[in-house]
Order: structure tokens, then C-alpha cells, then sequence
């Protein structure tokens, strides 16, 4: 089971005024601990972006990173602009850690350093949790 | 007693130095300070948030409140008044000479009046505030792609951050689009931004003081942080944000200079005849980011 999170609306509960931008330390942290919450014992998650202004690096770092690093072993993540990508691909690279882009078409796209990146693939292909096409294209086999 | 500090005629950047000499030699003396600008009749968003820095210093400690003479040409005080900074500048000196009141802001040039900065929410208004204008600006007058803005509010939210995470006091920021004739020949978008807090030299001497050993001061703080992406946090996710920053101006064959303590590292762009490293700088407090984004393409005659 993917535990289904929408990062705009933890944004909305965890920090007060309407903000629609991620960023700074504090609000990385609310955010992170907000999704925490949300998930539960859930160990592969899609985190939905829509909705999220910017995002700078330490949010990524906060959000991102440290799920990955402290919670979770799969992270999906759905809904980014290019700009979301700039501030999480090179915190991705600095701790050498990758994630899934999930995209509209429903294909993944590995994020984060190469090693990294083929070696999430090869685990969730192994797992049965993904599938690749003849196309090459990479496809999750559960919701 | 009061003693004199002069604010350079044109005051950026590359005045400020002077500026600051002339501030630590009044400092030193505990007298209290009057700020002279009535000869001014330029100032860039650097030198108006530095000049807020030293007025936060000048007042610190129990000292009186400075004072400071505006200037005295209409148009300079006029968008002295207008880029925010009279605002700030009343709660930090005793202000002398006309004011005019601000009025709401139609310059399209002031795309961030002088913001205090004192907290993570000022951050949150400042990135809110900024984007859209910042938007415009960078894409059809600076040629930069529009993909690209988000990495200017990144770039702003995380200048602003440190005030927040490592100064330990209040700072200020202003963003502006202007021509830079003389300089440059091209338009560009600087953000300024500046504090009169402890420094970086301060901030990370409990964790990288002894792996410097003697070459520890202002330059090799400054040398940590922005090259070597070092925090005064252990957590390895720290320092992304100053890196991620160089990483954006360069990208677009931008500046960023940081000045703390008695030295000013920079990331020096093929257009500009700065040094990297200066060190054995007048002392003036806190630190001060200069962050600069040219017009894309070649320059105009």
C-alpha cells in the first residue's frame, strides 16, 4: 500500500498564514513531521507537490532527505515543476540518496545520483513493486 | 561627544570598504555616532542595508541612538524613501534633514523594499512577495530562462536564512532591477542583504576553528562557507543552502560576494575585475551578501 500524501495541504496545517511556498528550516520541519503523522508505518509513500510555489534547499533537505534517510525506503514523488527539481536533485546528490518522479503518463523517472538511482530501480523491480516496459519505461504494479 | 562617519557620495559596494574604515575608527571610541549622507547622491541596495547594519551596531550595547543626516538632494532622498529604507532606518537613528513620506510602491526598479528579516515568516513574505515581480523582471528583461526564476527565490529565501539561522539578531534585504551603464552595460537584478550579527567567523569557530588551526579567521570562515559548504550544524544536510546559491549565480554568470568580519570572498564572474579574496578589511560587524544577476547574452552598446 503507497501511502498517498498532498504536501500543500500538510503545508496549510502545519505552519500558520496561507502560504503556498516551502521554504525555510522551521517550516522543512513542520512539513516533515506533518507527512510523519500522515503515514503512519507506511514505508513507501507519494508525496504530491501540486499546489507548492517554491521550494528552496533547505526544505528539500528537511522533506526529502530526511524521510528517506530516517523513515522511508521509497519515495515517490508527484506534481514537481522544474523548479521543485532544482532545489531537490542536488540535495539528492549531496547525500548520494534517489527518489521516483512519478509523472502524468504514470512512468517513473529516477532522481538523485546514478548509482543510487539504478540501484532503487533494481530493489523495486526485484520487490515486484515495479515493472519495466519493452518501451524501457518504468511503471509502479501497485496504487 | 559625537563622532563623524561619512557616507561615500555613491555608496556600493565598492564604497563600502571606505564607508566601513570610517565606521570602525568611530565605533572604537564608544562615542555616540552621526551617519552624514547629505552629500549623497547614490546609494545601491548593498549600501543601504549595510548603512542599517552599522545603525544597528552604532545603537547595540546601551549605546544612544545615532543620528543621521539625510541627504539633501530631493531625488536621492526621494528613492532613498522610496526603496523601504527610512522605514527601517527610523527605529535604528535619530533621523535629521526631510523625509519624504513613503509612498505605495509603483517602482517597477524595487522589486523588494528594504525587508527586515528577523524570523522564518519574514522569510516566507519576502519569497510570497518576491516571486511575481521577480518573474517578469528576469524573464523579459534579463533573458533568463523562466524555468530559472524559482532558483532566484531559492537563492533569495536562503540569503535570508542565514540572517535567521546564524546571526543572532535581525538583518535586513532589499532587491532591485537597475541599469548598470558604467559597469556593465546591462541590466541587472541585485539582491543585498545584511545584518550586524555575529559573523560567519563566530558561527562556525566552535566546529571548524581547530581544523583551520592558525589560518582561522574571517577569510577561512567565509572560505568554509561558501566553498566548502560547512555549517555550524553537525546534521549533513546543513550548508546546502549557501552552495546552492553559488551554484544558481553561476549558472547565470552572476555575482555573490560575502563580506564578515575583516574579509570579502566572492564568486568573480568574467565581467567583473573584483578580487576573490580580500582579506585585512576594516572590521564591521555581522556579515553582508551581495548577490548579483546580469542580463543574459552580450552586452549592449
Amino acid at each position: 500500500m503507497i501511502q498517498h500524501i498532498d504536501v500543500h495541504a500538510v503545508l496549510r496545517r502545519s505552519v500558520s498564514g496561507a502560504y503556498t511556498d516551502l521554504v525555510t528550516r522551521p517550516t522543512g520541519r513542520a512539513v516533515r513531521e506533518g507527512i510523519e503523522q500522515a503515514m503512519a508505518d507506511a514505508s513507501i509513500a507519494r508525496i504530491d507537490f501540486s499546489g507548492v510555489g517554491c521550494i528552496d534547499y533547505s526544505c528539500a533537505d528537511e522533506i526529502v532527505a530526511k524521510l528517506l534517510r530516517e523513515r522511508l525506503r521509497v519515495l515517490l514523488l508527484s506534481g514537481l515543476t522544474d523548479g521543485h527539481r532544482e532545489a531537490i536533485e542536488p540535495v539528492l546528490a549531496g547525500h548520494g540518496l534517489a527518489v521516483l518522479l512519478e509523472r502524468a503518463d504514470g512512468t517513473l523517472e529516477p532522481l538523485g545520483p546514478r548509482e543510487s538511482a539504478e540501484a532503487l530501480l533494481e530493489d523495486l523491480i526485484a520487490r515486484r513493486l515495479a515493472t519495466r516496459t519493452p518501451g524501457g519505461d518504468f511503471h509502479l504494479t501497485a496504487a | 561627544m559625537t563622532r563623524l562617519v561619512e557616507i561615500p557620495s555613491s555608496f556600493d559596494d565598492r564604497t563600502f570598504d571606505q564607508f566601513a574604515g570610517g565606521f570602525a575608527a568611530a565605533w572604537a571610541d564608544g562615542e555616540r555616532l552621526l551617519f552624514d549622507a547629505h552629500a549623497a547622491d547614490w546609494a545601491s541596495p548593498y549600501g543601504l542595508v549595510g548603512l542599517l547594519a552599522a545603525g544597528q551596531a552604532a545603537g547595540s550595547g546601551g549605546r544612544e541612538k545615532p543620528l543621521l543626516t539625510a541627504p539633501t538632494a530631493s531625488e536621492v532622498v526621494s528613492y532613498w524613501s522610496r526603496a523601504g529604507f527610512f522605514r527601517a532606518a527610523s527605529e535604528l537613528f535619530e533621523i535629521h534633514g526631510k523625509v519624504p513620506k513613503a509612498k505605495p510602491l509603483d517602482d517597477s526598479d524595487v522589486l523588494l523594499p528594504v525587508t527586515a528579516v528577523k524570523a522564518a515568516e519574514d522569510v516566507h513574505e519576502v519569497v510570497s512577495h518576491i516571486q511575481q515581480r521577480a518573474t517578469a523582471i528576469l524573464t523579459s528583461e534579463l533573458g533568463v530562462d523562466p524555468k530559472a526564476t524559482m532558483g532566484f527565490a531559492m537563492a533569495l529565501s536562503e540569503a535570508c536564512q542565514n540572517i535567521v539561522e546564524h546571526a543572532g539578531t535581525g538583518g535586513w534585504v532589499a532587491v532591485q532591477s537597475y541599469h548598470w551603464r558604467r559597469r556593465l552595460a546591462k541590466r541587472v537584478v541585485v539582491i543585498a542583504v545584511a545584518d550586524a550579527g555575529v559573523g560567519f567567523r563566530h558561527s562556525l569557530a566552535p566546529t571548524q576553528a581547530t581544523r583551520f588551526g592558525t589560518r582561522w579567521g574571517d577569510a577561512a570562515a567565509l572560505e568554509a562557507a561558501l566553498i566548502q559548504g560547512v555549517s555550524r550544524f553537525r546534521d549533513p544536510g546543513r550548508g546546502q543552502g549557501l552552495k546552492g546559491i553559488r551554484n544558481y549565480v553561476s549558472r547565470w554568470d552572476g555575482k555573490i560576494s560575502i563580506r564578515s568580519g575583516t574579509a570579502r570572498l566572492s564568486i568573480v564572474p568574467s565581467w567583473d575585475d573584483d578580487v576573490p579574496l580580500t582579506d585585512g578589511l576594516s572590521a564591521f560587524p555581522g556579515a553582508q551578501v551581495l548577490i548579483i544577476i546580469p542580463e543574459q547574452g552580450p552586452r549592449k552598446p
